[in-house]
Order: structure tokens, then sequence, then C-alpha cells
């Protein structure tokens, strides 16, 4: 053990002293996660600044109801969707909605709003985490009840016709005696004015009918939407990133070896009271050391600059072991396709690339065409950034790990044994 | 000391060793001389247990198979090629090959420091190796073989590539190590080097050792007569009364006994004005035993 990780901590010395090697492990990958971050920015759930889609139930069903739907359908802020109430939470859970607003039975009831009644009438329900869109709706619902309100008042024969419905449902109903002798005195007198008085004086005054009410009664519920999607563009290209730099981490170890080679420092080292197998693991430990490294300034760049979710951290931490893995058998197979830096160093990005390319570490593989989904199973690349998504945003069962995480770990395996055999036999 | 008894290696129809046999006595510094592709280094191979001999036996400090990590902790070798990290200091190249042959804390500071001094390297080890000259490079891969205190010392063309101050100081810190009673196999073309180093040589080419002995037996049984060249003050009146080939002033003589010649000389009463030995060497045993020059 103690071999390899001198042989290991030599490579990493090594590697951390080439600055041009260090830039593709680490500024390439960053630089490609930022370009690609910034012009897909539009992507994924960032929401807010285009019609917020909201899922409202209206169970009042009144004129006044049907109104405040309306005036918030007539939003440029707000879509409209109208599902049952089950449904509405599932929208939201699913991120189909930003927000459900229930409208409860009692919203439109006019005695309520004069009665003081503070019977919730309004249910909206929305993630947590969205604070700024659960401010801004806040808001726009209260400008839609106050529309409603000023319609209401801004009308002669409405405000008439709605202290005479007034009038008659306290006669109808069980209110109490003083409440009802109180409403009859104020709402008698006050019809007589209407009526007499003229219309245009009363109308320059309707916009102070809000200081009547502070508004709806609103109960919020808290509902946590499942990963449905990448939360911000950075989401998706940091995977990429993270790919990208595995794919140099790989390259720069290849050609190590057979740097190692031509150079007469592995005849040294195969001098040395160590076996092969203590030099081939030592290198493999170097590789897969910086990649992991690499991965978490990655991620931890990510996480505190842009905001990245790693919402499972075992998982990822997983899907960042098993792409390493993976890496490390790749770059063990390409460290002997070639017998010079050059030939290695062809052969090796000439394979990354094209495993690049067809596994989604150029174009994202959630907008790829389904034939190039297909193809991209052949890729490791597409597995690394699957289980990295499925870690990061796609909100993956420990069921749904276990495939990419298995395809990754099993191609490590296999390029390294295979890169092995090959190195024994041309050793 | 060192035993490699009848080792053979081919690659296919070539082959590179054939039946060599190599026997060192401990304290001894034994040459293996031979122009480039004789089997020198495939036989140093063997010997360090880099590569699998086809056929023979090796033995070191009474310890067979030099692949075995026992026998190569009693060997250090300095390879031809500069095996050495450039992007390391000289202090961390040393170290990293002291680690791997076991040494750790105090005793592998003292050993990185020994080996660093020995080799002249002291005040340069904080620098990394590539800002080395070559000279500097080959005794950095050479402190490199030492730092494990081995008890055989293979050094394969030490010297390729380095400038004369380095070559010279190389040969005596070698010459130090053989004092020291270290065991040396020390391979090389160079014929000067194996005359002034070696205590006995081996005269290799196709992968057989020609001929085995010490410089001066060597020379005395394959190297063939001196030529003692003479500048007379006259031409002699009768050329018959001088030995060898007259040509006015110049003579000429071809004789296995050079100073015995020049005692003749005197007695005869004949003045010159100077007179030059080219006394054989490696290379003419080299090229009477096999037909060809050692730089070919």
């Amino acid at each position: 053990m103690i071999p390899v990780l001198v042989l290991a901590f030599k490579d990493l010395k090594l590697i951390y002293r080439d600055k041009f090697g260090l830039f593709w492990l680490l500024v390439f990958p960053l630089l490609m996660a930022l370009f690609f971050g910034s012009i897909f920015s539009g992507m994924g759930g960032s929401g807010g600044r285009s019609a917020m889609p909201v899922a409202i139930v209206d169970q009042d069903q009144t004129d006044f109801s049907k109104a405040f739907v309306d005036h918030l359908d007539s939003s440029t802020a707000v879509r409209v969707l109208r599902p049952g109430a089950d449904s509405a939470r599932l929208l939201v859970r699913k991120g189909k909605a930003v927000a459900f607003l229930i409208v409860k039975p009692g919203f439109g009831s006019w005695q309520r709003m004069f009665s003081g009644d503070t019977a919730t009438t309004l249910i909206t329900g929305m993630d947590p985490s969205r604070q700024a869109e659960s401010g801004y709706l806040r808001g726009l619902i209260m400008e839609a009840w106050f529309a409603q309100l000023q319609g209401l008042f801004g009308n002669a024969s409405n405000r008439r016709a709605l202290i005479s419905k007034t009038l008659e449902s306290i006669e109808s109903r069980d209110t109490p005696s003083d409440q009802a002798r109180a409403l009859k005195n104020f709402l008698g007198p006050l019809d007589t004015f209407l009526a007499q008085s003229d219309t245009g004086v009363l109308k320059s005054q309707s916009a102070g009918t809000g200081g009547l009410t502070k508004g709806p009664r609103i109960a919020r519920e808290e509902i946590f939407r499942e990963q449905a999607g990448p939360r911000s563009s950075w989401e998706i290209t940091f995977p990429q990133a993270i790919l990208w730099a595995l794919i140099g981490c790989s390259a720069a170890f290849a050609i190590t070896v057979v740097n190692e080679r031509t150079r007469g420092t592995l005849m040294r080292l195969r001098l040395a009271p160590i076996t092969r197998g203590h030099i081939l693991a030592g290198k493999g430990a170097a590789c897969f050391l910086t990649a992991v490294l690499v991965c978490l300034f990655l991620i931890t760049f990510a996480k505190l600059i842009f905001g990245v979710r790693t919402p499972d951290v075992l998982s990822l931490a997983l899907a960042i072991v098993c792409t390493a893995v993976c890496f490390t058998g790749l770059m063990m197979f390409i460290s002997v396709m070639g017998k010079t830096e050059q030939a290695v160093a062809g052969a090796g990005w000439a394979i990354l690339l094209v495993f690049s390319m067809t596994g989604g570490g150029m174009v994202p593989l959630m907008i790829m065409p389904k034939w190039m989904v297909t193809i991209s199973h052949f890729s490791p690349v597409k597995w690394g950034i699957y289980s990295l998504e499925g870690a990061i945003w796609r909100g993956f069962s420990a069921g749904e790990m276990l495939l990419p995480l298995a395809v990754l770990t099993g191609i490590g395996l296999v390029a390294f044994t295979l890169g092995v055999m090959i190195f024994r036999k041309t050793d | 000391m060192l035993t490699a008894a009848h080792l053979h290696k081919s690659y296919g129809d070539l082959v590179a060793v054939d039946d060599v046999s190599i026997e060192i006595q401990r304290g001894e510094l034994y040459g293996l001389l031979g122009p480039n592709g004789a089997g020198k280094s495939t036989t140093i191979n063997m010997i360090s247990g880099a590569l699998p001999a086809d056929q023979g036996d090796i033995v070191i400090d009474d310890l067979s198979d030099p692949s075995r990590p026992g026998t190569r902790r009693r060997i250090g070798v300095s390879p031809q090629a500069l095996a050495i990290y450039e992007e390391m200091t000289g202090a961390e190249n040393v170290q990293f090959f002291g680690r791997l042959y076991g040494l750790s804390g105090r005793r592998l500071k003292e050993r990185v420091k020994w080996a660093l001094d020995f080799v002249g390297l002291k005040e340069r080890a904080t620098d990394r190796a590539k800002a080395y000259s070559g000279g500097m490079k080959r005794r950095l891969n050479m402190a490199c073989a030492l730092v494990h205190e081995p008890k055989v010392l293979l050094f394969d063309e030490p010297t390729v590539g380095v400038d004369p101050q380095s070559r010279n100081m190389i040969f005596e810190k070698i010459e130090e190590l053989r004092d020291s009673g270290c065991t040396i196999l020390y391979t090389t073309h160079y014929m000067e080097e194996a005359e002034r180093l070696c205590d006995r040589v081996a005269i290799i080419d196709h992968g057989k050792i020609l001929a085995l002995d010490t410089v001066d037996n060597l020379i005395r049984a394959h190297g063939g007569d001196s030529l003692v060249r003479i500048e007379l003050v006259n031409p002699p009146d009768d050329p018959g009364t001088v030995p060898g080939d007259v040509d006015g002033v110049s003579v000429r003589i071809q004789t296995s006994e050079p100073v015995d010649v020049i005692n003749d000389l005197r007695k005869r009463g004949i003045q010159y004005k100077s007179i030059n030995i080219d006394r054989a060497d490696l290379a003419a045993v080299f090229l009477n035993l096999t037909g060809r020059n050692l730089r070919d």
C-alpha cells in the first residue's frame, strides 16, 4: 500500500506542477460550464419573469370569485390552469405550476366581508424555496381582490343591489339582533342616501372602499416540488463540465504512463523492489484522486456561485466516485494505445471526444433527438452526466441510480483490466 | 558477489545475448566494453531483474532471482536513460526513489543528504531537475541509484552526453565507491573509461563475450605491437643500421617491447630529436578480436 501511495503522491505532485495540464483539468471545464450556462440561461425552471403557471380551483363559484379568477387570468404575469383541488397540488408538486390557489366557498359573500368573518377564504400553496414568486403572487391576489371590490363599489346600481341583498339576508339569517339592528341602522340610511345623491360624488370616493377590510384571509400551504427538471442552466452545464474535466484528467494521466516509458523512469520503477501492480495501481490511484478532487472543486464552485443543488449528497458522492473509477479505467486503456506521447494523446482525445459528442458532453442529453439518445447509451460520458444529473436535479431514487453507477463501474473495471493486460504484454 | 552464468536472451531471430557469463568479486569494478548494440544493456537489464533471461542463472550476494524485492534492494541501477522526473527537485527525486526502496524518516533524510552531497548536488538540491545541466542530471541519476545504499551497483553508460568536467567527476565518484567496497558492473563503449576505471574488462560484441581480463593483459594478449615513431637528428648513412622502416629522418618500428627498442637505439649511438610511442589500447584489442572498429 505504501509504494502505491508514494507513486500516487509523486504523480499528483507532477500534475500539480504542470500548469498547462491544470488549465485543462480545472479552468477549461469551468469556462465551458460558464459559457454554455450563460448561453442556455433561459432554460430550466427559473420561471418568474415569464407568465407564472398558477393552478386555481374556484370552489366558491360566485360572480365575485369568477371575476376574481378572470382578473388573475387577464394578468400577463399569471397563466391560470383550472384543475381539480387535488390535481392543483399535484401540478405544483410536479413543477408544472408555480403555485395553486383554492378559492373556498364564501369567498364572494358580501356579508362575510362586512361582518368581520375571519374564516379563511383562500388557500395558496407553493414550494417554500420560491420566496420571490410567493410574494409576487400574493401581490397579484390582493390586486385582483381589490379590483373586484372597486368594481362593486364603483357602480351605483351595484352598490344599491348589494345593500338590498345584504338587508334581505340579514332578515333571513340568524344574525344576532344587536348586529342586525346596527347593520340595518347603517345600511338603510346609506341606501336612501345613495338613491338620492349624485353618483359622481361617490364615484370619486370609491377608491376608498378598500378601507372596509384588510383583504381576504389567505392560508398558505407548503408544497415541496419534486425535482422534475433542472432549476437553472448551471445544473445542466456543470455535470457536463465535470465530464470534460474527467476527460482531461484521463488524457493527461494516459500521457504520463507513456511518458514514464519513453523517459526511462518506468524502467527505473521496474527495478525498484515493487511490483508492476504497484506501479499501475499508483498511477490509477493518482488519476482517481485527481478526478475526485476536480469533481469536488467544480461541484463546490457550482453550488457556491450558481446555487446548483446537491439534495442527495450520498448519490452525488457515489456518482463522482463511479465516474472517477470509469475514467481511471479509460485512462489505463488509452495509455496503452500508442508507444509515444503523440500517439497516446491523439488516440485518447479522438476516443474521448467521440464519447463526449455522443454522450451529451457537447449537446445536453435532455435536448438530444431520440436517435442520438439511443447512441448515447454506448458512451461513458452519457452515464457520467446521467448519474450526476440524477443526484443533482433528476431526483433519482437509489434504484434509479443503480444502473448508471453499475455501467460506469463496469466500464471502468473492464477498461482498466484490458489496459493492464496490454501493458503487461507490451512491457 | 555477483554471478551471472550462461545468460541468453533473444528477440525472435535476433540473439541479443548469447551465453554470457560474468563473475564479479566483492569490491571489484568490472567493465563491459562493446559498441552500441553489442548486448551490454540487455545483459545489465537481465542482471538487474528488469528483463527475464531466456536461460541462465543470476546470483547476487547469495540471493538468486533479481526480480525479487529482497534481491533488488541490494542492487542500485544507474540506467543509460536519464530516469529522473524533471518537474521535481533533485532532493524530491532522490527522496522518491529512496521511499520506493523502503527508506523513511530520519534514515531517508540522511541518505538523501548523503547521496546529493556525494554527487556534488547539495547546493542545487532544491532546484527542479529540468534546470540542471546534462552533467548534473547524470549525477542526479547516479544519486537516485545510491540512496538506498546498495551492495551492487550497475552503471549503464553513465557518461553519455556529459561534458568532460562532469565526466571526470563521475569517474572520481565511481572510484570512490569501488574503494569503499561496492561491487560495480560498468558498461561503456568508451575504451578510455574502461582503461581508467575497470579492474577487469570483458569485451562484448554481438551478444558474446570475446575476451575477459585486466586491461594490461588484454592489450598484451590481443592488442598487437606498439608503434614507435622516431625523428632522427640526421638521416642515417646506412639505413640498414637502423631497425624498422626508415624514410629520411623518420623511423617507424612495430614492437611489443618499445622500451627495449629505445634502449637499443641509445646503445648504437643513434641521435634522435623525438620519440613517440603509440601503445596498443583496448580499441586495438577490439579491432584485433572483431576486425571492426569499436566506434563502428
